[in-house]
Parts: C-alpha cells; sequence; structure tokens
C-alpha cells in the first residue's frame, strides 16, 4: 500500500482509521475518506477496466465521472463509477467486461483488429448470408454491455424522496455558487445549495492557495439559516418553469441511502464550473494518462502521489500550477509541453523556472507509448514537425477548460460559441436562469466570486427582493476586475487519429469521426448515432465539446455554427431505485375490504380499487352462482359511483349526458339510463333518482366514477349552467342483496313494509335502519332475481352487513363476488361496458337503443347526432345472444366468429349452471346478427378446428323476468 | 481499407426546378415511398425534403420494436407485411438492419386483459401471425426477471407471446433506405424546409420550399408529427389527430438479460434490450398536445417505479438518457392513408401514433403503388379520412382514448 | 414535469394536477341538419397548432373548473392572456 501524504491542510481522509474491501477475492484496504477508485490506486492497482469493444487497458483519468473507466461491479451492482463512490467496509469489488482480469484480457487482441471495424461497419457486414446473422448477433450480445445483473438480484438499501419549494436554487458548491447562495440569503430568500461533491469548495478546496477561502465560504454557507445545502446531490435534470432535479447520496448518519429530490425554484443559477477538456493524442487514455484536476486531487484531496516521473502537456494555468504543487511533493516532473505560444501567468512561469522544471511552450503529447500503461511518452511542436520521446509514468494532459453546460442546455438554454475562451458558451438563457463563475470563462478568482454575488442578486430580483441599483453596482464591479482569460483552440495533437479517442466509453477515435463525416453524416447529432460517441455510460462527458469542435475543425468551417450534441438527462447517471424513491402503491379499498378477506375473498384490482373477485378457488363459481339462483348472497357493490346533482339547472345537465328524457322521472322515482360518447359510444350507465326538483341521486359505473364530475362539467361548459355535482362515491358504500330469500332477510332488519306492492321491483325507497342509519334502497335485477341495491353511508357499511349476515343466516345467504356477478347477468343478457361493447360500436348496436329519446333535440344530448347519423348502418356489430350446438363447451371469451373473415368476437361466455348449456354474448357485424344464424367460432389454438354456435333470442334466464320482480 | 467512405444517401445536390413526386418529410415513411416509387415503379424523379436532417424525428427516436400482433383485421395483414420485409429489404438493400427476432411477450394483469389479449392472438392466428397465450409462469420462464408475485400494484396474468417480433435497428432502416433510394436516383434534400404547396382547380401544382419552388403533379406529406400541423397550414385540412410527446429512455449497458421484448399496458412501459445491452424503456405520453419533444421529471420517476415492480432487479441499474419524440395519435389508434381525396395529386400518411416505425415499409411499399397508379390498394382502403365522419372508427384500441376530451 | 398551468380560482399550479380538454373549437352546433361532415368537423378535427392555440383544461386535482388558457404548443409553456381576451368563464 503507498504511503499517504498526512499533512496536507487539504485532505479528506483519515489515513489513521482503515476500511477494508474485497477486491478481486482478496482482502485490502483503503482509509476513511478514500473512494473506491482512489483506494484501489493506493493499492497499485493501475488497471481499472477494460474498454467497451477493444478492450483497451483503462485506468484513472478524471477523478469526477466523466467516463466509464472505473465502472465495476460493486456489492452486485454493475457499472458504479469507482471514482465517486465512496469506499465502505466490506465493500465486495469486481472487474467487468473481462476475460480473465483487467490487467489480463484474453480479449485485448481485438485492439488490433481496428481497422477491420471503421465507423458503422455493423450495418456493412454480417447480413451476407441472412443465416450468420443470428449467429453473429448472439456473440455481439455477449460481447457488448458492461456490467452483469443478475435476474433475481435485489436491490438492499433504503430510498426517499423529497419535494422541496424554494426562492433560489444554486447549482454547485464552488466558489461562485456559494456566492451566489450568501448574496440570496442575504435578501432574505429560501435557498437550496447542490453540490455533487460530498463537501462545499468546488475547485478551491483541494488547492493549496484557495483551500482556506473555500472553508470561509462554506462556514458563511452554514451559517445561514435559510441556506439548505444539499451535498453529495447531483443535479440531473432540468425542467420548464424551473424544476431542478436530483439526487442525494447519504451520509451513514442519514436514513436513506439515496434520496431523490425535485425542487421546485423561482430562480435558478448555475454554478457547474468547468470541467478540463481532454485532450487528443495516441493512446489518450491509457492507464498513466490522466487530466491535471485528476492527478493534484489525488495528492491533495487523498494523499496519493499519483506518479514518478511525469510529463505534463496542459493549456491551462491550473496545469502549471499543479505542476508545482506535485513537484514540491515529491514528482519528478520531465516537462511541461504547454499548448500556449504565450499568455501564462509570468509569476507561476517564474516558479517554474526557479525549480528548474523544463518548460516547452508550443509543445504538446501526441502519443503516449507503453503496452498497459504508459511507459513513455512523444511529444512535439502543435504543428509535429519536431518531436522527442521522454520515458516517464504519468502523462498528466488536458487541453484547457471546458464549461459545464449540461444544466444549461437541459434547460432549453441555448449555446453559442466563443472565440476568445474557445467555449461554447450560455447564449439564451430560460427564463430566470442565471450562469456565474466560471462558465462564463472567468479564471481570476475574485472575478468567479463577484460573478457568484451578481448571479445570486439576479436571482433574487427575480424573486423582486433586490434592487436594480444594487446589480449595477455589482456588476460595475465585476467589469473592473480581470475578465475571461483566452482558451486554448488545439482539439487534436498533430496525429493521423487511429488510436486517438475522442470517446472513451464507445472506442471512438478521431479515425471514425473522419470516416462518418465522408459518408456523410456531417453533423454532431449524426455523428454521434452513427459512431456511438458519446451515448456511453460516460454520457458524453468525454467527447463533450470536443466532438463539435473536432467536426468543425474537419470541415474546415469558417465560422463554429456547429453545435454540441444536444444533452439528455438524467445528467448524471441514476439509479432506478432512487428514482423510484418510496415506489407507493395506490389502489383503493372499500369499506368492507378487511370482512371480505376474512371470509375468503380473492381479491382482484378492478380499475383504481381492489374487488373481491371469487371466494372460493373454483373461478367457476359454481357454488357463489347457485346460491343466488336458489337462496340469498350479498356483493360489496361500494365501488360504483355515486352522485347528487342539485341546482336550478341540474336537470338540464342531466338532459345533456343521458340519452333518456329525464325530465320523465317522477318524484321518488328511478330509471335506468346511459351516457354516451360524441360518437353515439355508450361510456356509462346507471340509475338515476329523483330526490327533490332539480336534486338528484345518480349511479354510474366504477371505472366512470372518477370522471363523471369532469365530464358533466365539460359538456355544459359553454352554458353558464348553474348546478352542483356532489361525489358521494367514497361517502356512500353500496350492498347488492341478491335471490329468492333477499326480502325476507332484508325484512328482518328494517321496520317498513317492503312487500312487493309496498316496494315494487324498479323503485326506490328510502327508510332507517335502527333508527339511526339511512338507507337510499333500489329495487334493481342485475342478476336477474329479486334483488336490493342498498346505499349506506361507509362508516355504517361494516353494521349493516353484519346485521344482514345474521338475518341471512337461515336462508343460507353467502358472499359472491364479481366473478359470479359477470356471470348471473350474462345469463341475463345485461351489458358490462366494455365488456359487451368497445369503440366500434354505439348505443343502438348493443342493444340499448330503447333507452334513447329522440324528441329532446333542444338538449344537444351527447352522442344523439352520431346516433341518427349512424342509424341506417346495416353493417356496423351487433351485440347477439348464442347458443353452443350440441352440447359444446363455451368458447373462451375473445374467440372471433369467422366465415373467411373475421366477423365478429365473441364478448362473454360461459357453460351456464342455472342454464345447463353454454351460452354467450357477442359482437358480431349486423348482416349476420338474425336469430337462428349459425356462428363459426375461431378460438385461439384451434388451428382449423372450429366450434359453432346458434344466435338465439335475448335474454336466455328467465325471459319474462318474473323472478326478479316477484 | 476494405470499406469505401463515399456519401452514403449521394453527395448533395442543387434543387431542380421540377419534380415528378415531391415526398415532404425524411423520414422513414417517405424514404420507403421513394425507395418503392424508385424500385417498383420506376419512378426515379423524386425529391424529399427534410427540414433537418434526415431520420431527424420519429424515425431516429423510437425504440424500434417491430411486430404484428394489432387487433383488427385491416391492421394485422398491413403489419405482418412491414414485418416480413425486414429480411427482404436487408438483402434488397445490402445493409445489416439488424433485425433481432427476439418475440415480444405483452404482458397482462387482469382477467379481463387476458381475455382482450385472446381476441387479438385469435385475429393473429386466424390471419397467419404466430402469438400465444401463455401464464405467468411461463413467461417467468421467458423472462427470469419478471416478478409474478402477488405483491405488486398491477399482478401478472399471463402474457401473449408475439415470437415473429422483435428489434430493429432504426437508425440502420433510415440510412440504408436512403442509401436505397439514393441508388436509384431519388434526391435527398436535407435541411431544406417545405413552405407551402400551391393548388390549381383543387390540384397540385408546385411546392415552395427553402431552397426554391418545386413543380410537381403529386405531392406527399408524411412528415410524422409534424403531418397535421403541415396539411392544415398548407392546405387548410383539418385532421383528427392529437401530436403528443412521447418519451423513452435507456439504462447503462448490461450483458444479456432480457431476451424478448417485454411491454406491459397498466404499467405503461416497456423494456428491451439492445444489441448494445442498454434497457431501452418507455411509453408515456403527457395527454397533452406539444411539439416540444421534451421530456419530463414526472415521467423518468415513473418509469423507474414501473420497472421496480415488474422488473425488479433494474432497481439496481442506472438510468443514462431519456429523450423524446411526437406521435400523432389518432381516435382509432390507426393512420390515416389517403389520397387524391379533397385535392388532386395531393396525398397523406399520417396519424401513426407510435406505429410508425414497425409499419413503415409496408405503408410505404402501398403508397407508392397508389401515388404511381393513382388506384387506392385495397389494404388501404379503410385508413381514408372519411371513416370518421361516417362513424367507422378502427377500433384498433378497445378502450376509448384519453387524450382527446371525448373521454 | 414540464407545465404549470393557471387555474383561475386555484392559480398556478403543477401541470398534472390538470386534465387537457381539447382546442378551443366555440359551443356545440345547433343538432338542426347537421351534416356528417360538419358533425365530424367540431368532434373530432383538430388544427394541430404548432405555435400559440387556446384551448381547454379541467383542474382535476383541484377545484374542478374548466377553463380556457393560451399556450404556446411548441416550449410547453403559458401565455399571459390579455385582460381583453379575458372570457366570462373566468
Amino acid at each position: 500500500m503507498m504511503n499517504r501524504f498526512n499533512h496536507l491542510p487539504t485532505l479528506k481522509i483519515d489515513a489513521a482509521r482503515k476500511i477494508g474491501f474485497i477486491y478481486k477475492n482478496k482482502k485490502y484496504y483503503g482509509v476513511q475518506g478514500d473512494t473506491v477508485a482512489t483506494a484501489l490506486y493506493a493499492n497499485g492497482i493501475r488497471i481499472f477496466a477494460r474498454s467497451l469493444k477493444y478492450h483497451r487497458p483503462r485506468g484513472l483519468y478524471s477523478l469526477d465521472g466523466e467516463c466509464s473507466n472505473t465502472c465495476m461491479e460493486v456489492d452486485n451492482i454493475p457499472n458504479v463509477r469507482c471514482e465517486n463512490t465512496q469506499l465502505k467496509e466490506g465493500m465486495v469489488i469486481k472487474e467487468q467486461n473481462v476475460k480473465g482480469s483487467a490487467q489480463n484480457d484474453m480479449m485485448s487482441f481485438i485492439d488490433k483488429m481496428d481497422w477491420m471495424m471503421p465507423a458503422g461497419f455493423y450495418y456493412n457486414t454480417m447480413h451476407k448470408p441472412a443465416k450468420i446473422w443470428p449467429i453473429a448477433m448472439k456473440q455481439i450480445r455477449k460481447a457488448a454491455g458492461l456490467g452483469t445483473l443478475s435476474p433475481d438480484f435485489e436491490m438492499p438499501g433504503s430510498y426517499d424522496e423529497i419535494f422541496p419549494n424554494t426562492d433560489v436554487c444554486v447549482i454547485g458548491g464552488g466558489p461562485s455558487g456559494m456566492m451566489a447562495a450568501i448574496a440570496a440569503a442575504k435578501k432574505d430568500l429560501r435557498v437550496i445549495l447542490m453540490e455533487s461533491r460530498p463537501s462545499l469548495g468546488g475547485f478551491f478546496e483541494y488547492r493549496k492557495n484557495f483551500h482556506n477561502r473555500s472553508l470561509e465560504l462554506a462556514k458563511e454557507v452554514n451559517a445561514l439559516e435559510n441556506i439548505r445545502v444539499f451535498t453529495h446531490t447531483s443535479m440531473v435534470g432540468a425542467y420548464n418553469n424551473n424544476l431542478i432535479t436530483g439526487f442525494q447520496i447519504g451520509k451513514p448518519s442519514d436514513v436513506f441511502d439515496q434520496r431523490y429530490i425535485e425542487i421546485r425554484a423561482k430562480s435558478v443559477v448555475v454554478a457547474t464550473g468547468c470541467i478540463e477538456r481532454p485532450l487528443i493524442f495516441d493512446h489518450n487514455e491509457k492507464p498513466g494518462v490522466m487530466q491535471i484536476g485528476c492527478a493534484l486531487r489525488l495528492a491533495n484531496t487523498y494523499g496519493l502521489l499519483p506518479g514518478k516521473k511525469a510529463v505534463f502537456s496542459i493549456g491551462h494555468d491550473l496545469g502549471l500550477e499543479a505542476a508545482l504543487e506535485l513537484h514540491n511533493l515529491g514528482l519528478k516532473i520531465e516537462l511541461i509541453a504547454d499548448i500556449r505560444e504565450d499568455g501564462q501567468d509570468p509569476a507561476l512561469l517564474q516558479k517554474i523556472e526557479e525549480k528548474n522544471i523544463p518548460l516547452l511552450k508550443g509543445w504538446v503529447a501526441c502519443r503516449a507509448n507503453g503496452r498497459k500503461q504508459v511507459k513513455s511518452v512523444e511529444v512535439s511542436g502543435i504543428d509535429g514537425l519536431i518531436s522527442k520521446t521522454i520515458a516517464c509514468d504519468l502523462i498528466v494532459a488536458s487541453a484547457g477548460m471546458t464549461p459545464v453546460t449540461g444544466p444549461v442546455t437541459i434547460a432549453l438554454g441555448k449555446l453559442k460559441y466563443d472565440a476568445h475562451t474557445g467555449f461554447f458558451m450560455a447564449d439564451k438563457l430560460p427564463e430566470k436562469m442565471h450562469v456565474t463563475g466560471r462558465l462564463l470563462g472567468l479564471d481570476d478568482p475574485r472575478s468567479i466570486e463577484t460573478s457568484g454575488t451578481l448571479a445570486g442578486l439576479q436571482a433574487a430580483l427575480d424573486c423582486e427582493n433586490c434592487s436594480i441599483k444594487e446589480i449595477g453596482d455589482v456588476k460595475k464591479e465585476l467589469e473592473n476586475l480581470p475578465g475571461p482569460t483566452r482558451g486554448t483552440k488545439l482539439v487534436t495533437a498533430p496525429v493521423k487519429g487511429r488510436k486517438s479517442f475522442i470517446c472513451f466509453d464507445e472506442d471512438t477515435t478521431i479515425k471514425n469521426i473522419k470516416q462518418a463525416i465522408e459518408k456523410g453524416f456531417d453533423v454532431p447529432e449524426l455523428i454521434k448515432r452513427f459512431t456511438s460517441a458519446g451515448t456511453g455510460p460516460g454520457q458524453g462527458g468525454i467527447p463533450g465539446h470536443n466532438l463539435p469542435l473536432y467536426v468543425a475543425k474537419y470541415q474546415a468551417l469558417p465560422d463554429i455554427s456547429i453545435k454540441p450534441t444536444t444533452t439528455r438527462p438524467p445528467l448524471v447517471p441514476t439509479l432506478l431505485s432512487t428514482y423510484a424513491g418510496t415506489n407507493h402503491i395506490m389502489l383503493k379499498t372499500t369499506p368492507m375490504d378487511k370482512m371480505q378477506r376474512e371470509d375468503g375473498g380473492i381479491f382482484r384490482n378492478i380499475g383504481v380499487w381492489q374487488r373481491a373477485r371469487y371466494f372460493s378457488g373454483d373461478f367457476t363459481c359454481e357454488k357463489e352462482i347457485k346460491n343466488i339462483r336458489s337462496n340469498v348472497g350479498m356483493l360489496d357493490a361500494s365501488t360504483l359511483g355515486k352522485f347528487r346533482i342539485h341546482g336550478p339547472d341540474a336537470l338540464k345537465a342531466l338532459q345533456r349526458v343521458f340519452v333518456s328524457d329525464m325530465s320523465k322521472v317522477q318524484h321518488g322515482r328511478m330509471k335506468y339510463s346511459a351516457m354516451c360518447n360524441d360518437d353515439g359510444c355508450v361510456i356509462d350507465d346507471g340509475v338515476i333518482t329523483k330526490l327533490r326538483r332539480n336534486d338528484y341521486y345518480f349511479t354510474t359505473s366504477t371505472g366512470r366514477a372518477g370522471q363523471t364530475v369532469e365530464w358533466l362539467r365539460y359538456h355544459t361548459r359553454y352554458d353558464k349552467w348553474d348546478f352542483h355535482v356532489v361525489n358521494l362515491t367514497d361517502a356512500m358504500g353500496v350492498i347488492n342483496l341478491s335471490g329468492p330469500n333477499s326480502r325476507k332477510t332484508l325484512e328482518k332488519i328494517v321496520d317498513i313494509d317492503i312487500s312487493n306492492e309496498a316496494f315494487g321491483f324498479s323503485e326506490y325507497k328510502e327508510f332507517t335502519i335502527k333508527e339511526c342509519i339511512p338507507v337510499k334502497a333500489m329495487r334493481l335485477g342485475f342478476v336477474g332475481e329479486l334483488s336490493y341495491e342498498l346505499h349506506v353511508p361507509s362508516s355504517y357499511m361494516q353494521s349493516v352487513w353484519l346485521m344482514l349476515k345474521e338475518a341471512g343466516s337461515k336462508f343460507n345467504i353467502q358472499n359472491f363476488g364479481v366473478e359470479a356477478q359477470n356471470v348471473l347477468r350474462m345469463e341475463k343478457c345485461h351489458i358490462i361496458l366494455g365488456q359487451e361493447s368497445e369503440q366500434r360500436t354505439n348505443l343502438l348496436d348493443v342493444g340499448l337503443g330503447f333507452l334513447w329519446d329522440r324528441s329532446k333535440s333542444d338538449a344537444k344530448t351527447i352522442g344523439a347526432v352520431a346516433l341518427a347519423q349512424a342509424e341506417s348502418d346495416k353493417t356496423r356489430l351487433k351485440l347477439v345472444g348464442f347458443k353452443m350446438e350440441n352440447n359444446t363447451r363455451a368458447p373462451h371469451d375473445g374467440s372471433l366468429i369467422v366465415d373467411e373473415k373475421v366477423r365478429g368476437y365473441v364478448c362473454t361466455a360461459r357453460d351456464s349452471f342455472s342454464l345447463k348449456e353454454a351460452v354467450g354474448m357477442a359482437l358480431v357485424e349486423g348482416p349476420l346478427s338474425k336469430i337462428g344464424t349459425r356462428l363459426e367460432i375461431f378460438e385461439d389454438e384451434c388451428g382449423d378446428d372450429r366450434i359453432y354456435g346458434k344466435i338465439v333470442a335475448m335474454p336466455f334466464y328467465d325471459p319474462e323476468g318474473s323472478r326478479m320482480k316477484m | 481499407m476494405i470499406f469505401k467512405n463515399k456519401p452514403l444517401w449521394g453527395k448533395k445536390k442543387k434543387l431542380k426546378s421540377s419534380y415528378d413526386v415531391v415526398l415532404i418529410g425524411g423520414g422513414l415513411h417517405s424514404l420507403a415511398t421513394a425507395y418503392y416509387l424508385a424500385k417498383e415503379h420506376g419512378i426515379t424523379d423524386i425529391a424529399i425534403i427534410e427540414k433537418n436532417y434526415i431520420g431527424f424525428g420519429g424515425a431516429g427516436r423510437n425504440t424500434a420494436i417491430v411486430r404484428a400482433n394489432q387487433r383488427t383485421q385491416h391492421n394485422v395483414p398491413l403489419y405482418k407485411e412491414a414485418l416480413d420485409l425486414w429480411p427482404v429489404l436487408t438483402k434488397e438493400l445490402d445493409y445489416n438492419l439488424m433485425f433481432n427476432n427476439c418475440g415480444n411477450l405483452n404482458l397482462m394483469h387482469s382477467e379481463a386483459a387476458m381475455k382482450a389479449a385472446r381476441m387479438t392472438i385469435a385475429t393473429a392466428q386466424f390471419h397467419g401471425v404466430e402469438s400465444h397465450l401463455i401464464d405467468a409462469k411461463e413467461a417467468k420462464e421467458m423472462v427470469p426477471a419478471l416478478n409474478i408475485s402477488e405483491n405488486i400494484t398491477f399482478p401478472i396474468h399471463g402474457a401473449m407471446f408475439h415470437p415473429p417480433g422483435g428489434i430493429v435497428r432504426h437508425d440502420a432502416v433510415v440510412w440504408g433506405l436512403a442509401k436505397g433510394a439514393a441508388k436509384k436516383g431519388v434526391e435527398i434534400h436535407q435541411h431544406t424546409e417545405a413552405l407551402s404547396i400551391e393548388t390549381k382547380n383543387n390540384k397540385v401544382c408546385s411546392v415552395t420550399t427553402s431552397e426554391g419552388k418545386i413543380n410537381t403533379r403529386q405531392v406527399l406529406i408524411s412528415a410524422g408529427g409534424y403531418s397535421a400541423a403541415l396539411i392544415h397550414d398548407m392546405l387548410g385540412i383539418k385532421l383528427p389527430i392529437s401530436v403528443l410527446t412521447i418519451q423513452a429512455m435507456v439504462t447503462q449497458p448490461l450483458k444479456p438479460l432480457l431476451d424478448h421484448v417485454v411491454s406491459s399496458g397498466a404499467y405503461h412501459c416497456y423494456a428491451n434490450q439492445t444489441l448494445k445491452g442498454e434497457i431501452a424503456t418507455g411509453a408515456h405520453m403527457d395527454p397533452w398536445p406539444n411539439y416540444t419533444t421534451l421530456n419530463t421529471a414526472h415521467y423518468i420517476k415513473h418509469q423507474a417505479e414501473a420497472l421496480s415492480e415488474f422488473l425488479p432487479c433494474l432497481r439496481g441499474v442506472r438510468f443514462m438518457r431519456i429523450w423524446g419524440g411526437l406521435a400523432d395519435m389518432t381516435p382509432d389508434m390507426a393512420p390515416i392513408m389517403d389520397g387524391n381525396n379533397q385535392i388532386e395529386g395531393f396525398f397523406m400518411n399520417c396519424g401513426w401514433g407510435y406505429f410508425g416505425f414497425k409499419s413503415c415499409s409496408a405503408a410505404g411499399k402501398y403508397m407508392a403503388q397508389f401515388m404511381a397508379t393513382d388506384q387506392c390498394p385495397d389494404i388501404f382502403k379503410p385508413f381514408a379520412l372519411k371513416r370518421y365522419e361516417e362513424h367507422r372508427l378502427m377500433g384498433e384500441t378497445a378502450a376509448l382514448v384519453n387524450y382527446t376530451p371525448d373521454n | 414535469m414540464a407545465l404549470t398551468i393557471t387555474c383561475p380560482v386555484c392559480g398556478k399550479r403543477n401541470g398534472y394536477e390538470f386534465k387537457y380538454g381539447g382546442e378551443e373549437k366555440g359551443p356545440r352546433p345547433e343538432e338542426k341538419d347537421l351534416d356528417p361532415r360538419a358533425w365530424c368537423d367540431y368532434v373530432h378535427m383538430n388544427k394541430c397548432v404548432a405555435g400559440v392555440q387556446e384551448e381547454w383544461w379541467f383542474h382535476k386535482d383541484g377545484c374542478g373548473s374548466w377553463f380556457t388558457i393560451l399556450r404556446d404548443t411548441t416550449t410547453n409553456l403559458e401565455i399571459e392572456k390579455k385582460e381583453a381576451q379575458n372570457d366570462e368563464q373566468v
């Protein structure tokens, strides 16, 4: 294990606290504060993974997760970016996508086959002859993919979600972000500050000369109570009207492992700063090549000297600063090749000279040598004319800075190329979003901080808590500070590019990009699709702005009008478990839920509800059905929609939506009717009861209850009618008491006369049970027997249920479920909407035409026009009843009615216990719908076999209806 | 170098002042129409007018699922033919469309759904398309990652298994058809915007574009989600279309985990594994018209919740990228393919919703026949616009759709 | 979430609280002599505007109002209605 520095103030580790973990079945130790990657690095591991396509060795490159170089399997979770995953005791870490090991991968020979695999080669190969494709595809599938996931993997951990509102949301906890948060907070605004690393500080945090300042700022932030700081929180999405999403990694003391955060902000400040723009040269991703920040943070944050002998190839003063710091820590620096001919900070240059570190201006690394790790580097002038090779084990390389514009572009901000900085900078920002700090190309620490204050105040202005003058003052202050520095324009070292990688994850080289452009894929979006560049787990972090810069350069475009490819959320790959959060199930239960379950009810989801569908394992429901036909049964129908509509225009509203003439309903009476949509399709049916003038109680089907108010109001929205609709669905429960013994049962618990004379079929009655439970009772016959529908306040449902159960015990009262009801009503040919109707059938087609009153055209009844227009069309689907021939079993629901074409289908069919034969209802084309027509039935899996039925009159059971009227 | 690098769909050409046929839209239906016009009808003087680049719209944004298990007899034959064409096109175009014939598994979460599936399956079998109803256990054997326990919001009762379906590499179809069409002389004009269509005596006479005016006798608007707005703006023809944004996303790449396309109506979700190993998943549409192609926080969260339930191992996987595309939905979930209807020489092919990818080859083939012969092929007849005023919606959806107020 | 909508009763709220109710097409036509084409035009046909359109929304998880707003379909952003345009629905 490497020695750690322990004297640096910037360190985030506690070298004394060892943390054990398993890597490739062996025990290793890291220290408190390590990431998985730094712990491995400390143990001498340099090759972390193999690349997707060519199986090239890959190592530590950026430490911020811009590529998949450090993706490993951690505790059976695939594709974990080890470079920003905190090490925990007992972690089990495995390599991915290797045959053998990352050190010795038997698949590495593929790297030499690259000439066979130009951009898009898949499209031109492996399809001739056609037979080889399925075989090749199998191999491609095996070779593709990084990590492995077991199909029975169970994700451990707890996941939380919060949805805070705030005035100002600041993304990025570096110097400008902290200043913005402070400025806004001092204006008495609520502020949320998000930082992706575990602590605040940004790029001040790990630099010797700025570390103290970052601590000061963090202290000030933490002292302000109206700033809510989320550290270790990555912003992943930005949406219209400043909705920001992100996720937080929990600390050991938190109750969650990860937490989804969705923030609604009045104003947003983006302070995400810069990353380094990768330098493209031959073998630019070989282990031993890393970016400046990576090398510096390894030392300053994690106490690890990144190498022994290094060559720097840089294009920004941060490289000079890092070289000095690392030199002082013991790194031997053989050469600094600086892309820039001039423009360096003279103070830094002087110090470098004092330390005798060789520096070449206008030079750049052009090739990393070494089989698996860097052994030497070839550097050359940027024109490529002169070069030399230097032995080293570390190449610190970056072309310069590049702004992290993802949060801006996913919020639909536009970017524009800026020739001075060489950045694609935010040009048109969405409303109430501001950018600050290094995103503006600023480099001077004072400028960065001041720009943060400015952005904070601009956000405060969005919240109307800041004066324009104050903003003007800070603007002036900023103008007097150093502006953006000139950036480097170099995209690639002087190389041909066969092994120069523009995208590490997809092994896309400069040569591939050239091939794509020559094939006509001449804009970055198309190149991305054709070469896959930027579509890997690093999500474009490495190709980023290099891709459009290179495309512009290669095509020698005079101005860089080319845009980077669209950035897509999540900006940081996010676990499904994190997005899912607490994962709620939101199904509704009726007041009878528990009692029915105790009685053996087998429940099913029906729409938003859970309902008892069966009361035994016999799904034909024979016992339930026979008991209704001969004794009495109880069904919980509480899911029915129940509404009261009242007010001066209540009747008019009913006339609009129901097809029948509602003015004919007398006080205290009820009527069954249906609602259609504008196509004439039946969308709902129910019973309307007139309680008093312009005051009605009505029911709807279970499925429609949620839309009834909306429907009524929608279709009367121009009329300015005065009515009120109250949804009583959850306030009232419904018990359906059915069977020849139901009157005898009900009589026992009511004290009014409910004889057939006093309370006849299709009548309505209100009464109270035990002088306190108000009941609305209707005599309906959905199942075809003597039947009472009792509407009871939900809170009394269980009491009434128990009373009925007791009262009915001597008549053998039993529960029945939704399926028994389904069969009973089918025998009676009562339809269920959606089962015996569909989009192609209207009210007339399903035999409910008798409900439609044509005399009320002034009401503009919904569906009436379509019904009138379609009435003469005799070819439409019609609902028919049929019996099976020769005692054949009932066909499956959904079987087809055919001749040489499909003519219709079976809606519901059962072997009827009541009728002792197989009957059903079907929708068939009009010409086939006459009674006596023989139906040829095609069932799934029937092959050439057909079964036959014959159209008969409906209903099948008790055609006179005497049983429900008894 | 064994592969020559020359522009796949021809060198850029200057727009001429007249063409026999102008196709507006550089997506799959338009490219397929051009290809078949040239190949089967010898009509090669064609300009494809594309505002962005080919495959910019739905062609490049769909999740590449192909299948032929539609609900009604008018639709099944069309999709069956499209499905049969993938291997044929691979050969004809000499371009690997990467048809992964992995089969589709459509999960059913209730007895009612099982019944509905039976009808769809019977319809498929009646038309010679393989499709079977399987129970939850059989589904689990095929997709070991499935959660068939009762303790989820929508327990799995079974599935409709459709072996001939699968996944095709969508970009390859765009580029392959472009290559095939260009080879036969079709001109593809990218970054060219169609601005208006001029008519005389109810006959098409020209199309004005950002690069100049084109005289032509025939024009097809087949511009995916943008068709309805174009047709209304250019010709004043209103359509029963609602244009919605539909979203899809992929996870980080994994070694083989899902060997079939798995979809669930109840969870509004489908998932399949691409050849690269990503789990591609999506389905949701925000039910209000918009042309934004914006994704939403609401949906990516919903999708994670849904997958967490029925494919729970995916909780350990990360989403990598989400995007949106347009779906031009009709009330009966079936397209509008019509021509010479209100204006002679004007054809339209739109309203595909999210079925535009799987149908493109067959729709292009018959649209080419329609345009070349001026006779509507029988297979297209049920898809005419007039069906809406004749009260003959197609019933491709059993349930009423929820993106119109009419529900 | 990409959409916020201003309900005349409840103010600016999350778009998912609402349900879209179609393009504004005016009141239901008179039924007398309504031919199939005119009926179809009212019931099914849309302009599919790529830009600002007037459209109906229902506050389903709120007060239950139906109202119209102006919205740009290319950005999903609500456009403020001018005072003059404020109809009596509100």
